[in-house]
């Protein structure tokens, strides 16, 4: 137990290096650049709110790139991990299986961590190369993003152990992303449903992780700072996310 | 071994319990926190072919960029039918009642307003086109009744957006014939960052008539400098070599 950070932190960084040195990343990062180049036109196009359009697609194409190479690199991780015997090299160690998960976790999460870092810097450079200052509150935009993003990694990784193939792993994640951002319609529609529906309706709000919560780039024309209430949440889900993950990886035989 | 297997499954209920504990409290707390700052679903009134584009706006949580993308299609829209019909002008070898100047987009676009408020409907938070919608609706193609429609939208979302108001006022005035007025109203706007260019274009304008020709002078440098619609840029600068020689009432 005494070992289990240190343990958890160098997967984490083998597990972070590996997925830097990994060829789609490398994809995935001239993709972000054009993408992000490629928003010029569309803010261009905006005349006089160019600004506001640069930052507003260049954040969005930043979460989403990275959302997309987080899932791949979820949804392939252990099985990659299982298939390839590694993973029997690692637990046939003293090696914790908590610490094992906890750094696979950690490990995603920092490569998360650094494309956002990395994209942010393109991003600033483009909007100083146009003329205009950081958009308000950008650091929060990312951080948002970013525990977004870290929520749906820790769901990701419980996908993956249940689930038989790494498509099935990308597709009930991209659901679970796109159910989180409905949480308020949700909401919305079981305030006005009667009776059981409007209970059953308030029962899934409850399941879904609600990832307004973490949206502040698009927090009402205002980007503003995450509340308490959101972090808290946001570690809730990633703890429970990991702990049901715990549970099912505690439960397979290596 | 099989009551080793047992015994391995029973130790990890605490896991499970752990697990559900723990998101039950994201949960609950997230519900009792999280009040939606956006319009209810039931309030978006979409466009013809824009049901995808609001789809992919609530399911990604990228109300802004799809709000963004709305207010490109309203410019291409608005600016769309005056281009015809500076076409139009120049085909027939006259630019005679061309409208490029304070009247400019002073057509009939009947999809004007359903495409401004439906920017407010995605981000309420876009005072910009909610001011440049209102402008556009009340001082150009001169239907005040829409304009103040979309400006009591804006409000319900922003009932503290003193600009609304502001640009409220000043069609109040437009209506009971007092220019001057209207210029005042506009005044504070022009400072403000989100104050669109056209009202900019109506302030310097209406300064202009009522000869205060100084301050028109000021507001048609600040556009030329600050703009970036080249239509506006080049009509300030013109306005200004026009006012160079001109002296104040």
């Amino acid at each position: 137990m005494r070992n289990f950070l240190p343990l958890a932190w160098a997967v984490a960084v083998n597990s972070f290096v590996e997925s830097v040195r990994h060829r789609f990343f490398t994809l995935f990062s001239v993709f972000a650049f054009t993408a992000i180049y490629a928003s010029l036109l569309a803010g261009v196009m905006a005349v006089d709110q160019e600004a506001r359009v640069l930052a507003d697609l260049g954040l969005a194409l930043m979460e989403l790139t990275a959302l997309a190479y987080v899932l791949f690199q979820v949804s392939s991780s252990l099985l990659k991990e299982a298939e390839t015997k590694t993973i029997y090299l690692v637990f046939s160690r003293p090696v914790p299986r908590g610490a094992y998960l906890a750094g696979k976790m950690g490990g995603v999460m920092l490569t998360a961590a650094f494309m956002l870092a990395v994209m942010g810097c393109m991003h600033l450079a483009l909007l100083s190369f146009r003329g205009f200052p950081p958009p308000e509150a950008y650091a929060w935009a990312l951080a948002g993003s970013f525990f977004k993003l870290a929520v749906i990694t820790a769901f990701a990784f419980f996908v993956s152990l249940f689930s038989t193939s790494s498509v099935s792993t990308l597709v009930i994640s991209g659901i679970m992303w796109t159910l989180g951002h409905f949480v308020s319609e949700t909401r919305f529609i079981a305030e006005q449903a009667p009776g059981v529906k409007a209970a059953l309706l308030k029962g899934a709000i409850l399941l879904i992780p609600n990832l307004q919560l973490f949206n502040a780039r698009d927090a009402a024309g205002v980007t503003g700072a995450l509340s308490p209430t959101a972090v808290f949440s946001g570690a809730a889900w990633i703890l429970a996310a990991y702990f049901a993950s715990l549970w099912l990886l505690a439960r397979k035989e290596f | 071994m099989a009551g080793a297997a047992t015994a391995g499954r029973a130790r990890g209920l605490p896991l499970l319990f752990a697990a559900l504990l723990a998101w039950g409290a994201g949960g609950f707390a997230a519900y009792k926190e999280y009040r939606s700052p956006f319009p209810p679903p039931g309030e978006i009134h979409v466009p013809p072919q824009g049901a995808a584009g609001d789809m992919f706006a609530l399911a990604f949580g990228a109300r802004r960029v799809f709000a963004d993308l709305w207010f490109v299609r309203l410019m291409q829209y608005y600016g769309t039918a005056d281009l015809s019909e500076h076409e139009a002008h120049a085909a027939g070898g006259s630019h005679q009642g061309c409208s490029h100047g304070a009247d400019f987009g002073g057509g009939n676009y009947p999809l004007f307003l359903p495409l401004a408020r439906h920017i407010l409907e995605i981000d309420p938070g876009f005072v910009s086109a909610g001011l440049y919608g209102a402008g556009a609706l009340a001082f150009n193609i001169n239907r005040t009744t829409e304009a103040e429609e979309l400006l009591a939208y804006g409000l319900r979302y922003s009932p503290k957006e003193w600009k609304y108001l502001n640009v409220l006022a000043a069609i109040g005035y437009s209506k009971a014939g007092n220019p001057a007025a209207v210029a005042e109203q506009i005044q504070p706007l022009l400072k403000e960052p989100e104050c669109p260019v056209m009202l900019k274009q109506l302030s310097a304008f209406l300064n202009k008539k009522a000869g205060n020709y100084a301050a028109a002078a000021v507001i048609y440098a600040d556009i030329a400098a600050t703009s970036h619609d080249a239509a506006y840029v080049e009509n300030a600068r013109r306005e200004l070599s026009r006012l160079a020689g001109r002296t104040e009432k």
